[in-house]
């Protein structure tokens, strides 16, 4: 009755990996093909839309932004995570916890809201632009980073904090001669999943860009709203899925992907 | 060494100058949370009160006309509800499906378990767009599905597949379906086994072990998970649009399209029914599973 | 004594935490060159203090002074001390030798300096060789001296040691008390060490301070504690104590004679007839023999060989006393259990104790 249970959830477990992945291995399957039109399986390999897809001007700008965007907006979510946990790690209880909360808002927060809420606030003090992205991909990124330093401060011993100060090291020299190179993976990781996360994100991406401006999901997304040349699509998520496997490994192996499990 | 030239020790004033120092480290980003997120959603709260304006963002008058025209208006209220249609159908199917993997997976060894978990994160680091796009691959009139079946001689002519309510049900529960299986994973894998040997010594056999002591004891991943699919189903603009077509319309589409008419204050007051939306949910799966009950870890 | 001769000076010094008083009102004097122990169980407030000398807390109210300077309101990093953590807190990033450098370096000494105080440091703890390890590669007992090093390097006007030996096993614990007391000599660093091993106070300190609940009950020199405890904890904490209660009979020249119930006793004390006493005498300081002898009657209940002693519990009218006697000195070995026996004790052996 039992083994009978086990195969049947083994069964399902099988069909779930192959629903959630199998269209993504469709895809960069079909990235390789040589035809002309969309045909599955595909009649031979190729690389020719990879090619199509670099020289294509709007798809390697917006690749090129999304890039610039994910950088910059993950470098400063990095450093208000940093800055954030390092504070929540000392508080106790109630403060604690609030904090934690606000940091992680964003998280659950309808991203859709987000986005008008901020074109809004731009177009009322009459900024917006890139840099309105990035400062918005920096608050979608910062609860990311900031559960990833915190983990890393939470395991942190903090008498070594204090064997520093004991020994004549301020608060600064404290932190970047002991905690930072204790905590970096954690830092890192959450650097990378910043960037990660900005350059997949949509939702508040579809009110903040425009024309000359557009991130690399939102020019796709233009793309497949017009039917025809979509295996240049195909190309592009399979560039996308190359960039997330190495992030990802990355991220492995400096703090284990695995224990950053809960959402 | 230097001594310092503050006053008396324990002096309340120097504590609070000390706290207030201590404090100044989440300064920048308590200041950046409330300029760029409390402050926008808040202004957006206001303006959905205002009556909309040809000429400026928004009017001047305070007025509940936006909201009523969103839950006065049938057609919205249509829209609403297939709204919550598609997310309940959506977040019911991926429970359904992702409880037994999670039990699958809360019985593998270590090593394969993490293997699982990177395998579920992976795809969810990917755009949604990207996936969605996966799905078109599959559904769409030259996709997989339709070449299998005309090879295999079962069709004459390729079905639409796309462009239906079945294909975004099926697209959203597939991309949002990790997120379930994670959180019920880690709610199942936390549970101490001691609690269904427990319930068998006391003569449960498996059945009800599981509705008795299992079920409860997960059901705060459960619920976590049944949050997170649902609010991000509301939210999943452009998956919608790609597999439902053009003239599918849930109540993200009508937030997405006001605000590019300039809609201001109808957008809002669309986009905090919205919200309104996912808190409701979000309360009643509360209230019907109560995982507040379960407390502390296993 | 000139003022700049006290290295470390707690005036009234009280810390509470969220209600709970921690420490109360405590008044300590360090002199330049003292081994002082603060010593009592957990949870009486020894640790937080040293943590407010280390600047980790802030005093609720009070003073401290380092060498005569004011350093209440001075974060711990520009206070003169260096601490050696229960812990050890050796950084995992950094060499043997950069661990022990580091303080060097954070006073700006150059580098090629540092390498050499660093190497002489080791030496002095018995490590050469082990510079350019990491701390994950080295035993407890090399960590500890690890420790050691890095606090000692930088001539701290004060040394605080919280618990130091507590994470080592017995042998290498005993060992290590010796060796840290001859270092401490020859050094002849001020420090500030707190235990809850009563053993290891009495063996290393110049003076020890017991606390309970927050306040010192005693001061003095290691002998003087001992022997003349001023209250029931500090008997009891302290080694064992056998307590007898009685009252005052007869009172003159310095003498007191006191109803024990079961006998008489008596004590070199100045009371007043009539008085509630309450008096400790040390198990060892017990001298057991045959009811004719005289003393107080008491039967052998049980005896617990000890190697070095024997432990022989006496009932003595539904009351327990404990005596302690030597193996090698006496006719320990003759006592059975159930025997009749006459137990006394010198007159000065008796320390009579403070109410409450």
């Amino acid at each position: 009755m039992i083994r009978l249970g086990h195969i049947l959830q083994n069964t399902i477990a099988g069909i779930a990996f192959l629903l959630i992945l199998g269209p993504t291995i469709v895809v960069v399957l079909v990235s390789f093909s040589s035809a002309e039109t969309f045909t599955f399986p595909p009649p031979g390999l190729s690389l020719r839309w990879f090619v199509e897809f670099f020289q294509a001007d709007n798809m390697t700008s917006a690749f090129l932004f999304s890039m610039r965007v994910g950088a910059t907006s993950a470098v400063c979510a990095t450093v208000l995570a940093t800055l954030a946990a390092r504070f929540v790690v000392r508080q106790r209880g109630v403060t604690s916890g609030l904090l934690q909360s606000l940091f992680t808002a964003p998280l659950v927060f309808p991203a859709i809201i987000l986005g008008l809420a901020l074109l809004l606030f731009y177009r009322t003090i009459n900024f917006g632009g890139p840099g309105g992205l990035i400062l918005a991909h920096v608050l979608i990124g910062m609860p990311y980073a900031f559960r990833l330093v915190l983990a890393s401060l939470q395991s942190f011993n903090q008498t070594l904090e204090e064997a520093a100060q004991s020994l004549g090291a301020g608060p600064f020299r404290t932190f970047f001669l002991v905690t930072l190179p204790i905590i970096w993976p954690g830092v890192l990781s959450g650097g990378l999943f910043a960037f990660i996360v900005s350059f997949g994100e949509l939702n508040v991406a579809l009110f903040l860009t425009g024309p000359g401006y557009n991130t690399l999901p939102i020019e796709i997304f233009g793309y497949l709203q017009f039917p025809g040349r979509q295996l240049i699509i195909a190309a592009a998520s399979t560039l996308q899925v190359a960039m997330i496997i190495v992030l990802a490994l990355t991220i492995e192996r400096l703090v284990g992907l695995a224990r950053i499990g809960k959402s | 060494m230097p001594s310092s030239s503050i006053a008396a020790d324990g002096s309340p004033l120097g504590d609070l100058l000390r706290q207030l120092r201590s404090w100044s480290l989440v300064a920048l980003p308590i200041l950046f949370f409330l300029i760029f997120f409390a402050g926008p959603l808040l202004y957006l709260f206001v303006v959905s009160l205002l009556e909309p304006s040809q000429t400026e963002l928004y009017g001047t008058n305070v007025t509940l006309q936006n909201y009523a025209k969103v839950l006065g208006d049938e057609f919205y209220l249509r829209i609403i509800q297939r709204t919550l249609l598609v997310g309940a159908l959506v977040t019911g199917i991926a429970l359904l499906i992702a409880y037994p993997v999670a039990m699958a997976i809360a019985r593998m060894t270590p090593r394969w378990r993490i293997i699982a978990m990177i395998a579920l994160m992976f795809p969810l680091m990917l755009s949604n767009v990207v996936r969605a796009y996966g799905w078109i691959a599959v559904l769409g009139r030259q996709g997989v599905v339709n070449t299998v079946l005309t090879q295999a001689e079962i069709i004459d002519a390729p079905l639409a597949l796309l462009y239906s309510i079945e294909a975004v049900v099926l697209g959203l529960m597939t991309i949002l379906l990790p997120y379930m299986i994670i959180s019920i994973a880690n709610s199942l894998t936390g549970l101490d086994r001691s609690y269904a040997e427990a319930a068998q010594s006391l003569g449960a056999g498996p059945l009800r072990t599981f509705i008795h002591v299992t079920w409860p004891l997960s059901s705060p991943g459960v619920a976590a998970g049944m949050q997170l699919v649902f609010f991000l189903t509301l939210s999943a603009y452009v998956t919608i649009a790609l597999l439902g077509g053009p003239r599918f319309s849930l109540l993200v589409s009508m937030v997405y399209r006001s605000a590019m008419a300039f809609q201001w204050t109808f957008s809002a007051a669309l986009a905090f029914v919205l919200l309104g939306v996912a808190l409701g949910v979000g309360a009643l799966i509360m209230l019907v599973l109560r995982p507040g009950r379960v407390q502390g870890r296993g | 004594m000139a003022a700049g001769e006290i290295d470390v000076r707690l005036e009234n010094v009280s810390k509470s935490f969220d209600r709970v008083e921690a420490v109360k009102d405590v008044s300590v004097d360090i002199p330049r060159g003292q081994f002082f122990s603060l010593l009592g169980p957990s949870g009486c407030g020894k640790t937080t203090t040293l943590r407010l000398v280390a600047g980790f807390e802030h005093p609720s109210a009070g003073a401290i002074y380092i060498r005569g300077a004011a350093v209440t309101r001075v974060p711990p990093y520009r206070r003169d001390y260096s601490m050696v953590f229960q812990n050890f807190a050796l950084f995992p990033h950094l060499t043997v030798a950069e661990n022990v450098a580091f303080g060097l370096r954070m006073r700006r000494v150059p580098g090629p300096e540092r390498a050499r105080r660093a190497r002489e440091a080791l030496a002095m703890v018995k490590l050469e060789g082990l510079a350019e390890r990491y701390p994950r590669q080295l035993s407890g007992g090399q960590q500890q001296r690890v420790a050691l090093a890095r606090a000692l390097v930088v001539q701290p006007a004060v040394l605080l040691l919280d618990e130091p030996l507590g994470a080592l096993d017995k042998k290498l614990r005993e060992e290590m008390q010796v060796e840290l007391r001859e270092l401490q000599h020859r050094l002849g660093t001020t420090t500030l060490f707190v235990t809850h091993d009563q053993e290891e106070a009495l063996t290393m300190s110049d003076r020890i301070a017991i606390m309970r609940d927050g306040v010192i009950e005693q001061i003095g020199q290691p002998r003087e504690v001992y022997e003349r405890p001023r209250t029931e904890f500090v008997a009891s904490f302290l080694g064992v104590s056998n307590f007898f209660d009685g009252r005052i009979t007869a009172a003159a020249n310095g003498s007191a004679t006191v109803d024990l119930g079961f006998g008489q006793a008596v004590l070199s004390h100045r009371g007043t007839v009539g008085e509630a006493v309450r008096f400790a005498v040390r198990p060892e300081k017990v001298r057991l023999g045959q009811i004719s002898t005289g003393g107080f009657a008491a039967q052998v209940r049980e005896i617990v060989y000890r190697g070095v002693t024997t432990h022989i519990y006496l009932d003595c009218h539904g009351n327990e006393v404990i005596v302690f006697l030597q193996n090698a000195s006496s006719d320990a070995l003759a006592w059975r259990i159930g025997d009749a026996v006459a137990f006394s004790w010198e007159r000065d052996s008796a320390v009579v104790l403070d109410r409450g």
